[in-house]
């Protein structure tokens, strides 16, 4: 599960307070870097789509500290050294095993061999 | 043995390339010279006589290949090359020029490429766009068209089944009671001096960048190169295939030239036949030239589809006997099934009477990076072409299983992060391996999720593709329970103005009008199954134009879409053959998300 892909997930327990499904909280075991093809336009597209604040509180409970302002600059697009940091903590990073758990009803969600399992049973959806 | 045919304004050219034996190289030059409207001098006489002696000196055929191959006027003045050394090679790209004999742009190569039924529009389109073709000609099941792209991109076609150099396109064979004379009609399509065949087999050599290999014609493997590649990666899959195209393909293979597997959904005889000539003895073959020499150990195969009027008099099995058997007498070749050098196809039906080689030994279809395919990669490919991914679009595919669409999506669309999600492990396992088969993995990630609950942000992504595996698995009246909830959560993922792409059986096709019907109650429109069956059933065009579906259809589908499921506006249905049966593309827009729930 690389950063990307946590921004976007969020639990959908039922009865939940809006938005208190996001984000998820990391607790990972198993973490591994993998080098991406750097492409600036094509991470540019993706930052304003991106729940900054979400991703810096991954990168820092993975113990990758991104070195992320605590907004994107206005001429982020420009910036590659900030697109470079950008591309690799959200495509580089990746969990391998470990916990995804809601910040609302603590409900938690195994990561198994990349893959987050966010299947709810019948009660809980 | 003057050949009468029906002589069309399209196959005049190639007509006279029938005539008697003796003329035949006369013929096949001065076709090269009118078929792309240049005027260009044919080659001495002594081209000819040489010929006619039997015996064949290296450098006279060489000039007269350079003359076939010469598609420019430059290229034709240029002095012959001299005794023992090989045309100057252009690369692969001057020999398609001379090939499609019928029917030949200026500079170009003229193809045919068969699609699986309801595809062809989109056929049509990816070769414009793709090969930027010319001269598209769009039939049930086959498109033909002119391109200059080399083969290296031929190879890139996503929506066609398998390609075909054209060499021959002409009226449908006259039927008649009489068979020997059906038979006969059909050999003159085909039939043509060995060197012809040779000049045939050369450019297709030149196709597969075999160049300078032109005089052994006795290798086993004619384009080591990519055919090894393409092996290596998926040899087994390959004998999966030959089987698998009987039922998912509009094509089938005999077994022994006995049998004949017709595709269940056909009606006519529709099927493919390999000659049974491997029974005969090649060295009873006459009437060789010296030249022929080097033939001996070449294999050839013949295979005929045939449909229609014809059909009704010939068998393909027939057909291809026939014609092996003379082209084994004329050019002394091996007849071989399992693993010809050349194979020669002909398509015999009411529209036309064709003749290609194949261009590829495996099927367009058959990806080599897909490790275990789900849908078919044609369809799944088409599915993704709808959907409209630009760049830096977020795609989802919430019932991925093996994860064909977004292999296909990614392969072709890769500016674009795309997410799979399914709830069964052992798809999820599958996709996985096609993923990193694919070498996509930076590309597709992968969920653990159900379409009923995806825990995803509303509208967060641009495009939904999907093929609802419903119908298979759950009885009829569970999926129209389940349906609008999967349409739910579909929809509400999607931001305004994003897509959405479904895949629909047979029987969801009718739930989808059955869910039409009860979410309007108060239309005036009342929809019967029968009606809104076949009205939702029209295949439409595919260049973006609004559907044209039956008004009332489309309105209630409109008025109900927007009463429960914010606003999905439809926009195009198109169907398509999954080999057995048929299925439905659905596509949708969102334009506004008012009224959600």
């Amino acid at each position: 599960m690389k950063l990307l892909t946590h921004n976007l997930l969020s639990s959908h327990v039922r009865g939940l307070r809006p938005g208190g499904g996001f984000p998820l909280q990391i607790q990972a075991s198993e973490v591994r870097v993998r080098p991406v093809p750097f492409n600036a336009a094509f991470v540019a597209r993706l930052v304003p789509r991106l729940r900054w604040a979400a991703l810096l509180e991954a990168a820092e409970s993975l113990g990758h500290p991104s070195e992320l302002p605590p907004e994107p600059a206005a001429d982020y697009e420009g910036d590659e050294s900030f697109l470079r940091r950008v591309h690799h903590i959200l495509l580089e990073v990746e969990v391998l095993e470990g916990v995804l758990q809601c910040p609302d009803s603590g409900r938690r969600f195994p990561i198994s061999r990349g893959i987050p399992n966010m299947l709810l049973s019948e009660e809980e959806a | 043995m003057l050949l009468s045919l029906p002589i069309s304004p399209a196959s005049s050219g190639a007509v006279l390339c029938r005539n008697r034996r003796s003329e035949s190289c006369t013929a096949v030059i001065r076709l090269a010279a009118c078929t792309d409207g240049s005027l260009r001098a044919p080659p001495p006489v002594t081209v000819i006589n040489a010929v006619r002696g039997g015996a064949v000196p290296r450098a006279t055929r060489s000039r007269r290949f350079e003359a076939l191959l010469s598609g420019t006027n430059a290229a034709a003045c240029r002095p012959a090359p001299r005794a023992g050394e090989p045309p100057p090679r252009r690369g692969p790209w001057p020999a398609l020029r001379a090939a499609g004999r019928a029917k030949m742009a200026a500079g170009g190569g003229r193809y045919f490429c068969t699609a699986g039924r309801g595809l062809e529009p989109f056929l049509a389109r990816e070769v414009r766009a793709r090969l930027g073709a010319t001269e598209v000609d769009r039939v049930s099941g086959k498109v033909f068209f002119s391109t200059e792209a080399e083969p290296g991109e031929l190879r890139k076609l996503k929506s066609g089944e398998r390609l075909f150099l054209l060499l021959k396109k002409h009226t449908p064979i006259p039927v008649s009671r009489n068979k020997g004379k059906v038979l006969h009609e059909i050999k003159s399509l085909v039939i043509e001096e060995p060197k012809y065949w040779l000049d045939v087999i050369s450019i297709w050599r030149n196709l597969h960048g075999c160049g300078g290999q032109k005089d052994n014609v006795s290798q086993e493997n004619p384009s080591p190169l990519k055919r090894k590649s393409e092996e290596a990666n998926i040899a087994t899959k390959r004998q999966k295939m030959e089987q698998v195209r009987g039922t998912m393909s509009e094509e089938c293979q005999a077994e022994g030239g006995e049998r004949c597997v017709v595709p269940e959904r056909k009606s006519d005889q529709d099927c493919w036949t390999e000659s049974k000539t491997s029974l005969e003895d090649p060295s009873k073959s006459s009437g060789e030239e010296p030249i022929a020499n080097e033939q001996l150990s070449f294999s050839f195969r013949v295979s005929c589809r045939c449909s229609g009027a014809i059909a009704k008099i010939l068998t393909s099995q027939e057909i291809g006997r026939a014609v092996g058997i003379a082209l084994m007498k004329q050019c002394g070749w091996r007849a071989d099934l399992r693993d010809a050098d050349l194979e020669i196809f002909i398509h015999l039906n009411d529209i036309h009477s064709v003749v290609g080689i194949p261009l590829f030994r495996l099927p367009l279809a058959n990806r080599e990076y897909i490790k275990t395919a789900g849908l078919r990669s044609t369809i799944a490919w088409a599915m993704a072409s709808l959907a409209e991914i630009s760049a830096g679009a977020f795609v989802l595919d919430p019932m991925c299983g093996l994860g064909t669409i977004l292999l296909e999506a990614a392969k072709e669309w890769p500016e674009a992060c795309y997410w799979g999600a399914d709830i069964s492990d052992s798809q999820l396992e599958g996709a996985d391996v096609n993923i990193r088969t694919a070498g996509l993995m930076d590309k597709i990630e992968l969920l653990k999720a159900s379409v009923k609950a995806l825990p995803l942000p509303s509208e967060s992504f641009d495009a939904v593709i999907s093929d609802i595996p419903f119908g298979k698995k759950f009885k009829i009246t569970k999926d129209i329970q389940l349906l609008p909830d999967i349409l739910q959560e579909m929809e509400r993922v999607l931001r305004v103005g994003g897509t959405i792409v479904l895949l629909l059986s047979q029987d969801l096709h009718k739930c989808m009008d059955g869910i039409t019907k009860h979410a309007e109650n108060d239309s005036p429109n009342a929809i019967s199954d029968g009606a809104s069956e076949t009205t939702t059933a029209k295949a439409l065009n595919v260049d973006g134009n609004s559907s044209s579906l039956v008004n009332g259809i489309e309105e209630s589908f409109l008025s109900s879409r927007q009463t429960r499921f914010g606003s999905l506006v439809p926009d195009g249905v198109y169907e398509v053959s999954l080999g057995k049966t048929d299925a439905f593309i659905y596509k949708y827009r969102k334009i506004s998300s008012a009224g959600n729930q």
